[in-house]
């Protein structure tokens, strides 16, 4: 019975990995479908590297291969000498010249492709973004001062220019389609760019050791119709920026109904009920020396964002909405 | 009070089982003391490799999360470096250096038991720090401020502090290791033995002990002003006082790439010695295998931005780490070239020794090629800090350093022990690494392409994910039982009695540390014969064949 249900459980998982395989783009193999013109030329890049590395690996392990079988020793004894070879400058040169050839190559294309990588493209009216990466969300500031939690829309189309700023330790801010990375490094703005050719979401998340929630700080880039974009902006994003506090920044630590996780429940807290003890303990975090305490969270953040988040907070969250304010906050 | 200690302490007290190891100052002793005790921490950072791998093997797993997993893959790091890899290749120094060039000891025997004892403390006080208030180090293990620094939020308590006390220990252990090693080669070497006569693996130590002198000093610079603003509440690392935490990754990796290469280098010292030895033939190109190792030296230290590719440097500054981080790929790829040609018209004998060798030139070759990639600044903002840079780097370390390693103790256990490591059971280990191996690391690097970052605890994609995170999970099993098959290979050799004895040269090989008996007597040698070329045992022998008997 075993020894029939071991090649069954192996096909079984067999199949299931190449299911896998085959019902994703590309397997792995490639960085994710670029949807904006800087991922499309680092892919360029990243072609030719995979085609010229390609061939020197192949060439390399079959060579290895071969001259492992091919010179085995075949019960020859030990005392059996090979070929006294010592070298062979000829060769030598060579196999130093093709590599340098072969780099001198990759770093000329790297060159040549990096103008519309590094740049974006001239001449458009690029949208002006500043990403704050915090312990663990990220927040966006819109050029007419909306602000989002989160996720961050544009309009397709559009050239968005960023500047990645952090105040608390260094984050990385990566959407895999749309580019490469930047440090969010406290102290210092940095700035990249990208251009979403379509209409869509596309997620990624902090690829720098930033804490104990390293692991949940992701973000996500949604392009939509110019419309929906300033409707988004001059609308939406005002009134719904309590909730989006709460689900993008409390929400990590304390579930979406402050009914705890990694921190503690807090949907019966009096603390909820207090404008001004939330905004405390908010503003300085839980000040103590065992590592995972709570950071503080609300760096620049407006009175109206704090109104907004202690008023969605008592409502929604506090005896998990039930009370619907029934303690005088 | 000399008499009264003489009185106290029998004369012969030194020479117990025990109490022989503890005061020996016998550089084979103080080498074998550091492989055995990097062994022990390579058991030890594994087991913490298999706790990450059984948390990430599904998606939301809750076996070990959050500040734990950050414990874990701070400690598995910092280990496999500092107390896994650079001691047992400094052990290998230690043990093989002055036998390799006929000498009776080290140049400073004190100093050297000095380092060892040292490294043994700076491990025990990494180790401690489990213990500590706040549990240990968990920014990393280049710990980049701010979140070394001593914030509530970031790492409060003490770990961070027994983290940066270790890495002080193990630098003075380290540099004054090094100070030894070049001494000893520069004045020690037996008659006859130029520098071109040298073997290769001493000429691979020179050149790691330099590098040591050159990068730590940065190490401890760097770390030490952490400690300051830690302790004494400077700024150094403090952006919203003044401070810079760019400055710091600088620092480190001025360091941290060097080190890359003197994890790496000795390694590729000991494939020059297998390789010939296996092949029955003369390494190709001694000289391009020797001045690479220094070519490659010298660029390491030219190189060490592109692990900050994206820290928003100046387009330039990319720019010449990309060319200079290719150009150190110039060179390693004649050694590889040259160990491969060393293989032609050989005949080639596939002991343990020569299957890890051949392992490491294909596991290593991937690891190179996969670094073009990464040193191709464009393509780096987009794999850096992924998944696909843990494949990267653990190909160089594990499929290089590991498997260079494990080749060595094959192949000197002989002359450490006097007996024979199994072969049957060599060959299982071998193949149950390499297939381990390839399982766990080749799927991380589609992993980092998908856009699994590196260093989170869990992950929510199923499909791809899940199922290239569990065939390297599975891999990492794998792994820990050919460890396990390795150990068992000793226990049999050693406790049982059943390892074959060695003569003093089972292999034919062609270095002197093969010239005297297996294990050497205290004093190496009682003569070392003149030295006429990179291969002195096989001059002997074929002086002794043409003699008429």
């Amino acid at each position: 019975m075993r020894r029939k249900l071991l090649p069954l459980v192996f096909a079984v998982l067999l199949a299931l990995a190449t299911a896998g395989v085959a019902g994703a783009a590309n397997g792995g193999f490639t960085p994710v479908q670029p949807a904006s013109p800087n991922a499309v030329h680092i892919q360029h890049v990243y072609y030719l590297i995979l085609g010229f590395t390609a061939a020197i690996f192949v060439l390399v392990e079959s060579l290895l291969v071969v001259f492992v079988w091919k010179y085995r020793s075949r019960g020859r004894a030990r005392a059996v000498e090979g070929a006294q070879v010592h070298g062979h400058t000829r060769l030598e040169l060579m196999w130093t010249a093709g590599p340098v050839l072969i780099l001198a190559i990759i770093a000329a294309f790297v060159f040549y492709q990096l103008p519309n990588v590094d740049s974006a493209p001239a001449a458009t009216d690029p949208i002006h973004i500043t990403i704050e990466g915090h312990q663990y969300y990220w927040q966006f500031d819109y050029p007419n001062g909306a602000r989002s939690i989160g996720t961050l829309h544009v309009p397709v189309g559009a050239v968005v220019d960023l500047s990645v700023v952090s105040p608390d330790v260094i984050h990385s801010w990566w959407i895999p389609a749309l580019g490469g990375k930047l440090q969010a490094i406290p102290g210092r703005t940095n700035h990249t760019w990208f251009q979403a050719k379509s209409m869509g979401t596309w997620e990624g998340q902090c690829a720098q050791l930033c804490g104990v929630f390293h692991a949940s700080m992701r973000g996500a880039v949604q392009s939509e119709s110019q419309q929906a974009y300033r409707h988004y902006v001059d609308t939406v994003a005002h009134e719904t920026i309590g909730a989006q506090i709460w689900n993008g920044v409390c929400a990590t630590c304390h579930g979406n109904l402050g009914q705890g996780g990694y921190g503690p429940d807090i949907s019966g807290s009096p603390l909820l009920a207090s404008r001004s003890s939330l905004l405390g303990i908010v503003h300085t975090g839980v000040d103590t020396s065992r590592p995972g305490a709570m950071p503080p969270v609300g760096d620049g953040w407006t009175t109206a964002e704090f109104d907004a988040l202690a008023a969605y907070v008592k409502k929604h969250i506090y005896k998990a909405g039930a009370a619907g304010g029934t303690s005088g906050g | 009070m000399a008499a009264r200690s003489e009185a106290a302490y029998p004369v012969g007290w030194k020479s117990g089982r025990v109490a022989s190891w503890l005061v020996t100052v016998d550089h084979k002793r103080i080498g074998i003391l550091y492989i055995a005790t990097s062994l022990m921490w390579f058991v030890a950072g594994g087991i913490l490799a298999i706790l990450m791998r059984t948390q990430l093997a599904t998606p939301n797993e809750h076996f070990l999360t959050k500040n734990s997993y950050n414990e874990v893959m701070t400690m598995h790091g910092t280990t496999m470096i500092f107390l896994v890899v650079i001691p047992i290749l400094a052990g290998f120094a230690n043990f093989l250096v002055p036998l390799m060039i006929g000498a009776r000891d080290m140049a400073f025997p004190r100093l050297n038991a000095l380092s060892y004892w040292l490294f043994l403390l700076g491990g025990i006080v990494l180790w401690l720090s489990w213990f500590s208030h706040g549990g240990t180090a968990h920014a990393g293990w280049w710990s980049y401020p701010t979140l070394s620094e001593d914030f509530p939020w970031a790492s409060p308590g003490h770990g961070q502090d027994y983290w940066i006390l270790s890495i002080h220990i193990l630098t003075l252990s380290s540099l004054l290791g090094a100070i030894n090693f070049i001494v000893t080669i520069h004045n020690m070497r037996a008659p006859g033995m130029t520098w071109m006569r040298m073997p290769l693996f001493v000429w691979a130590i020179e050149t790691y002990a330099i590098l040591l002198l050159v990068a730590l000093p940065a190490l401890s610079a760097a770390v030490t002003l952490l400690l300051l603003d830690r302790t004494v509440g400077t700024h150094f690392f403090i952006p919203s006082q003044g401070g810079n935490i760019v400055l710091y990754q600088h620092m480190f990796w001025f360091f941290g790439h060097p080190e890359v290469y003197v994890m790496v280098l000795p390694v590729f010292g000991m494939i020059s010695e297998i390789l010939p030895v296996f092949s029955r033939k003369p390494i190709f190109g001694y000289k391009a295998v020797a001045f690479s190792t220094i070519g490659i030296a010298f660029f390491s230290m030219l190189v060490w931005a592109h692990h900050m590719f994206t820290t928003g440097m100046p387009v330039g500054l990319d720019s010449f780490f990309m060319i200079s981080s290719m150009t150190v790929a110039v060179p390693t790829g004649v050694k590889i070239f040259n160990w491969i040609a060393t293989t032609w018209r050989g005949n080639l004998i596939f002991d343990t020794p020569m299957l890890f060798a051949i392992g490491f030139i294909a596991l290593f070759t991937m690891g190179g090629l996969s670094g073009i990639f990464l040193a191709a600044f464009p393509v780096d903002w987009l794999v850096n800090d992924s998944y696909y840079v843990v494949a990267h780097f653990h190909y160089v370390l594990f499929g290089g350093s590991a498997f260079g390693f494990f080749g060595g103790l094959y192949y000197w256990w002989p002359k450490m022990f006097g007996r024979m490591l199994d072969e049957r059971l060599g060959k299982w280990h071998f193949w149950l690494l390499f297939v381990g191996f390839n399982m766990t690391f080749l799927p991380q690097h589609m992993l980092g392409l998908l856009g699994m970052v590196r260093r989170i605890y869990t992950y929510q994609h199923g499909g791809l994910w899940e199922v290239y995170n569990l065939i390297s999970s599975v891999g990492s099993g794998v792994m820990a039982l050919a460890t396990l098959v390795f150990l068992i290979n000793i226990y049999r050799a050693h406790v049982l009695r059943k390892g074959v004895r060695a003569g003093n040269d089972p292999w034919l090989a062609d270095t002197l540390e093969w010239y005297t008996t297996s294990p050497p007597p205290a004093h190496n040698f009682d003569s070392v014969p003149y030295v006429t070329s990179a291969r002195p045992l096989r001059d002997l022998r074929r002086r002794l064949a043409e003699q008429p008997q």
